[in-house]
């Protein structure tokens, strides 16, 4: 924190002197350079931190400056149009952001689709411009509006100022407990939404705000040069941005700015004399970066300088208790009628009926291919099943995506951990609770609040000890323990459990197991458990539904099922 | 390797004989040495170095020397405020003489206005660009299109016209004009198409150009591949109207091969006029560069003119003070390869415009000229 | 009828420039951004065999050669440590796309130049003069996916490759040398993207930067078709067919869009495409 206010200090201290020392022209290079600067900041929010590789932050920047430009030549920018234009650079990219954030994030769709749009953009919107006539301009862009009346040390500390106020509110944001959530987002975007969080929404909202940033950029760099063209919103200035974000190094934030600024006062210098081989260096140099040094040249540079380590840990917050719920309703948690899934002609569930009550540990058995993990997808999201009804505490899933899902009280604990490889423990907790305990987008809370069956999980296994750890140094079966902790955060009413036991050892089982027997018991959770160890589920289980060939044959006591024939036909192939 | 030494040591003994006294005027050409208008502008910097060397070589401008600076403008927007910048206010130049695309002269008239430094634009271009600092002195539509239109009409006679373009200022600039012109001499527009400016698949449109029963077709896209992909495409298609292209030049013509036979051009300057002044400047073009030459066209001797006109109103204006030379710009008038060339209509020039055809050996062949084409009202609030 | 014509031959077109991308896309999971300029590299290779006064025809197999020994340089150097980086090897490859650009203006200089055509004038086809050419691209484009129709379901090269498209863990588990699988796909797909571009510049021109108004055409093409060369012909049919319409009923620029913004709505609202 310390260091983040010295360099947001030293930013300023630059911006505030800049002008005395430069030339004119340097100077005067140096604005629009800021305000790619800006731009090349919300690339890397976008890509640096959420994962989203986007080349198309250029086509928010051209309808900023469009809107300056447009209202300038239109209407005038006196007095109170001023703010009017000012609010139009910033709500027009925000509009076209919504639509492209549509088009672009969905339950299920892919990183690479996501790039797709963003190249298709400005591609649209360059080509909109161009078909402007005298409106837009055309190709030759708009020239000769009016300005705001500023000398260039002014626009310099304008842009400056900004610059360094986004890096640092940036900075902050990104470190605050509500900032982790875009890294969670990246490391592992399922299962945010299996805890309940709408990352289609978290997405799209990101990307709006990120429009209007670039937008805003646009906008100055209208208002400051006094012309426009369409090339301000190509793609070759989206693909730009992410070289120097490339460059600079994602996730740092001040990489990026810095590539910029260095990448485009470099080339102002040295693309006059040189024009090919500028360009042939810096692809070169692009490269180079991306096989080789994947984190930027930023990082690596900082490194070597100040042989700087990474900064101290940040200290974990303390655990205390959550506010539980109200008592947990006794009636029932799962009703299942008739669910289907097929995929194309080939039926993988046919006909699964199932009911389960609160306090029950419910076995689901059954060989490989049985389709127990479909069955469990078609419990936890709306989206999956083909056909029959399914509802969790007396609602119905109807077609919800898994957030809405995981609102109606159901948990799912994954197969294999799935955890956010790049956030500490208590970071992932914390992220687990985000849409009960609101996290704060400016700083991190002193405490995290878990509900007592979290909070069980989580002592019993050590993990208690080790909150500031992260989560891809953990041992496995630390990570199964974290992501239960995880999933119990939300204090759900109902678990799905795919293998949690999977790859652990005799010992830890035996620990899982026990816990997931207080659960039921003593917390009143409905357990729907997919196990492969028959032992293990007759120690544990109330009940035993058998499921083969995606059919259910058997629903009965654990004794019942355990000794009937057809099990052990099924089971006679198999290691237990 | 002495000998070589010694020539070169001789040949700069030889460029530095006249002596100048003051400091040199600086003359700043942005140009697009990359980007789209990179084919063609060395052609226009070896105009501007010719000038300058001879002016050089009789004297300089009131006794003071000539320089060129040269900046890359990236053929667009920003790269043009860029290289304005440099020139204007790093380079601090006395004139700014170039072509450029019109989305690098907008980009560069704001600093051009700000710093009062006099600019004198040398590319044809789709007309109305007003700034009491800037001189035009190359064609507009007003000038280029009447002799295809006219000729069209009265040696083919044409009624039904079909007009193709990129989508971008100058294609729909041209060819707005071209529309409005045919229209006023009473002929029709049957059709009007307009492909993305780095479209090369002109398929559709040809499919519409064969329907429309034209009797001509007229065609302005971005120089370089939308211009060749359209003509080769037709001829592929197998069309062979009266074709008047308002993009080509002659050097893309030759280039294109035998797929350019027959096409119509209209300029202000091609290789073979036949005057004292042209032949003098291609001869001392062709010494000066040998084989690095690049053929003059209707882009660069503009610029070779405008080298020219700057120092004679620099000369009359008896300084390079830039409100003195701006009002002087207007009044001086200079013979050149061209003809005589004075920028005294709104800030623009009447012309002697040519009316060619391209032969089947890809050359030129002037079928009319039309002298001192009078440039419209481009500017009417400017004198 | 022209219309028909027309549809078929652009679908044609289509096809041939977008095959070789989806070779890699279906092989490798990762997008060729320097497809573009392997494009280019064969229409300069057409280039050279014109300028050397050679039969046109020669030019095809060079670009497909010069298409192939670059991409396979370039497999070993840049692409094989980006394997697991899909996201970084499309930044990896379009920075290539630039590098093949700059030195390509280096070596050649930015001027427009042309290649002789092999085919040249009309053909009558239902009554209608059409153009040789585009109709011989359409022969062409068969040929190309005939030929690795051919090449995937006749050879043990293409047993292997098939199962690495299937599942790779699992072919490699059977011994397969996916490694070499995966260099000798990337070097035929470039190779097809220098023969594309020797197939497309006799009805255009050489310059270095041709290739890339041609990318984000092929790429959303081969999105919208998965890994399948069938769905991908299905898809030039369909959004070439759409993008010829756009451009003579309506017009030629939004026709120039019609392609990228179809093919985004239709992976919007089916995020598989034309597969299945």
């Amino acid at each position: 924190m310390k260091r983040m206010a010295a360099a947001a200090l030293a930013g300023a201290l630059v911006v505030a002197i800049a002008p005395f020392v430069l030339d004119g022209y340097t100077a005067n290079v140096l604005v629009r350079s800021l305000l790619f600067g800006v731009l090349a900041l919300s690339v890397d929010l976008l890509w640096g931190f959420t994962g989203f590789l986007t080349f198309g932050q250029s086509a928010f920047f051209g309808v900023g400056a469009y809107a300056y430009a447009l209202t300038a030549t239109q209407l005038g920018v006196d007095g109170f149009l001023l703010p009017v234009s000012l609010l139009l650079g910033l709500l027009a990219p925000a509009v076209l952001a919504l639509l492209q954030g549509w088009l672009s994030f969905y339950h299920r769709a892919t990183p690479l689709y996501a790039s797709v749009v963003s190249l298709v953009v400005p591609v649209v919107v360059t080509q909109v411009l161009y078909s402007g006539g005298t409106f837009t301009g055309s190709s030759s862009g708009l020239t000769g509006y009016d300005m705001p009346d500023l000398s260039v040390p002014q626009w310099l500390w304008l842009c400056g100022g900004l610059l360094v106020l986004l890096t640092a509110a940036a900075a902050v944001f990104v470190r605050s407990d509500a900032g982790r959530l875009l890294v969670a987002l990246r490391d592992n975007e399922m299962r945010c939404a299996f805890l309940g969080i709408p990352t289609t929404r978290l997405r799209i909202g990101l990307l709006i705000a990120m429009a209007a940033v670039a937008g805003l950029a646009g906008w100055l760099y209208a208002a400051y040069s006094g012309v426009v063209a369409p090339e301000l919103a190509g793609f070759d200035l989206g693909t730009q941005a992410v070289i120097w974000v490339a460059l600079g190094g994602r996730g740092t934030l001040v990489g990026p700015v810095l590539g910029a600024i260095g990448i485009d006062l470099t080339s102002a210098y040295l693309s006059g004399s040189l024009p090919f081989l500028w360009r042939l260096l810096v692809g070169l140099a692009f490269i180079l970066v991306i096989v080789l040094l994947p984190q930027g040249l930023f990082p690596a540079i900082g490194r070597l300088i100040l042989h700087r380590r990474r900064a101290a840990p940040v200290a974990p917050p303390a655990l205390v208790p959550a506010a539980t719920a109200t008592a947990r309703a006794r009636g029932e948690a799962l009703a299942v009628s008739d669910v289907a899934r097929h995929f194309g002609a080939l039926p993988v569930l046919s006909g699964v009926s199932l009911r389960a009550a609160a306090g029950e540990l419910l076995s689901l058995v059954g060989p490989n291919g049985a389709g127990k993990t479909t069955l469990i997808r078609c419990l936890s999201d709306g989206t999956e099943r083909s056909g029959g009804t399914v509802h969790i505490l007396g609602q119905r899933l109807g077609s919800l995506p898994p957030h809405r899902c995981v609102a109606l009280g159901l948990g799912r604990k994954f197969q294999t951990a799935n955890v956010f490889d790049s956030l500490t423990v208590a970071e992932c907790l914390r992220i687990a609770r985000a849409t009960i305990d609101r996290p704060s987008p400016w700083r991190r809370a002193g405490t995290l609040a878990l509900p007592d069956a979290a909070m069980e999980v989580v002592q019993a296994t050590g993990l208690d000890r080790l909150l500031g750890e992260e989560a891809r140094l953990l041992a496995h079966g630390q990570k199964q323990a974290l992501e239960l902790a995880m999933v119990l955060a939300l204090d759900p009413a109902l678990v799905l459990l795919d293998e949690p036991t999977a790859g652990l050892t005799r010992s830890e089982r035996l620990q899982i197991g026990g816990i997931l027997r207080r659960l039921a018991q003593d917390h009143g959770m409905c357990l729907l458990l997919v196990e492969h160890d028959l032992d293990f589920v007759r120690e544990i289980s109330t009940r035993m539904v058998v499921l083969h060939q995606g059919r259910m044959v058997l629903d009965g006591t654990v004794e019942e099922v355990a000794a009937s024939d057809l099990v052990r036909t099924i089971y006679a192939g198999e290691p237990h | 390797m002495n000998r070589t030494l010694l020539a070169a040591v001789a040949a700069m003994a030889l460029a530095a004989v006249p002596a100048f006294a003051a400091d040199p005027i600086a003359i700043g050409i942005p140009v697009g040495l990359s980007g789209a208008n990179s084919v063609v502008a060395p052609s226009v910097v070896q105009a501007a170095e010719l000038a300058v060397d001879e002016i050089n070589a009789a004297g300089g401008v009131l006794g003071r020397k000539l320089v060129l600076d040269v900046a890359d403008d990236g053929s667009g927007a920003v790269g043009a405020q860029r290289a304005f910048d440099s020139l204007i206010y790093q380079k601090k130049v006395n004139v700014l003489i170039s072509m450029e695309t019109s989305a690098a002269r907008n980009a560069g008239l704001p600093a051009v206005n700000r710093s009062r430094t006099p600019y004198i634009y040398t590319s044809f271009y789709e007309g109305h660009s007003c700034s009491p600092n800037m001189y035009v002195d190359a064609w507009v539509p007003e000038q280029q299109v009447p002799p295809i239109v006219d000729d069209f009409m009265a040696q083919y006679h044409a009624k039904k016209f079909f007009l193709i373009g990129s989508d971008y200022a100058f294609g729909r600039g041209m060819l707005g004009f071209t529309r409005h012109y045919i229209e006023k001499k009473g002929g029709r527009i049957v059709g009007e198409e307009y492909l993305a400016m780095d479209g090369t698949d002109w398929t559709p449109i040809l499919s519409k150009l064969r329907s429309s029963g034209a009797d001509a077709l007229i065609t302005s896209t971005a120089g370089g591949a939308p211009n060749v992909t359209l003509t080769k495409q037709l001829r592929a298609a197998g069309i062979n109207l009266p074709y008047g292209n308002l993009a080509v030049d002659e050097g893309t013509a030759k280039s294109m091969g035998k797929d350019a036979t027959g096409i119509f051009i209209s300029a202000s300057y091609v290789t073979g006029i036949n005057s004292p002044e042209n032949k003098a400047f291609l001869a001392a073009m062709a010494k000066k560069f040998g084989a690095d030459l690049k053929t003059p066209n209707d882009l660069s001797v503009p610029e070779y003119e405008a080298v020219y006109l700057y120092k004679l109103a620099v000369e009359k204006a008896g300084s390079t003070d830039p409100k003195k030379v701006l009002t002087e710009l207007g009044t001086v008038s200079f013979k050149g390869p061209r003809g005589v060339i004075r920028m005294n209509v709104q800030h623009h020039a009447p012309l002697t415009m040519y009316l060619g055809q391209v032969q089947d050996d890809g050359s030129v062949k002037v079928i009319r000229s039309f002298s001192d084409v009078d440039p419209g009202a481009q500017c009417p609030h400017l004198k | 009828m022209t219309l028909v014509l027309d549809i078929v031959t652009t679908a044609a077109i289509l096809f041939a420039v977008s095959a070789g991308l989806l070779v890699v896309f279906g092989v490798m999971k990762i997008i060729n951004f320097a497809h573009g300029a392997f494009i280019t590299l064969g229409a300069y290779a057409g280039l050279l065999v014109t300028q050397a006064g050679l039969s046109p025809w020669l030019g095809l197999p060079l670009a497909f050669i010069a298409g192939a020994a670059c991409g396979a340089v370039v497999e070993r150097i840049v692409v094989r440590p980006l394997y697991t980086r899909a996201l970084d090897a499309i930044l990896a490859t379009w920075g290539l796309g630039i590098i093949i650009g700059q030195l390509l203006t280096l070596g050649f200089g930015r001027e427009v130049q042309f290649v002789q055509s092999p085919i040249t004038g009309t053909l009558t086809v239902f009554g209608e003069a059409y153009s040789a050419y585009r109709l011989f691209l359409v022969l062409a484009a068969l040929a190309v996916g005939g030929g690795f129709a051919l090449l995937l379901e006749g050879t043990r090269l293409g047993l292997n490759t098939r199962a690495v498209i299937m599942n790779e863990d699992l072919a490699r588990g059977l011994g397969i040398d996916s490694v070499r699988v995966r260099f000798i796909t990337f070097a035929l797909g470039s190779g097809l993207a220098g023969l594309a571009g020797a197939l497309i510049t006799p009805l255009s021109s050489v310059d270095p930067a041709m290739g890339v108004p041609w990318l984000l055409n092929a790429f959303m093409l081969v999105i919208v078709s998965g890994a399948s060369l069938l769905t991908l012909a299905l898809a030039t049919l369909l959004l070439g067919g759409a993008q010829v319409l756009v451009s003579t009923l309506v017009s030629p620029i939004l026709g120039g869009l019609t392609i990228v913004v179809l093919a985004a709505i239709v992976l919007r609202l089916r995020p598989a495409g034309f597969a299945r």
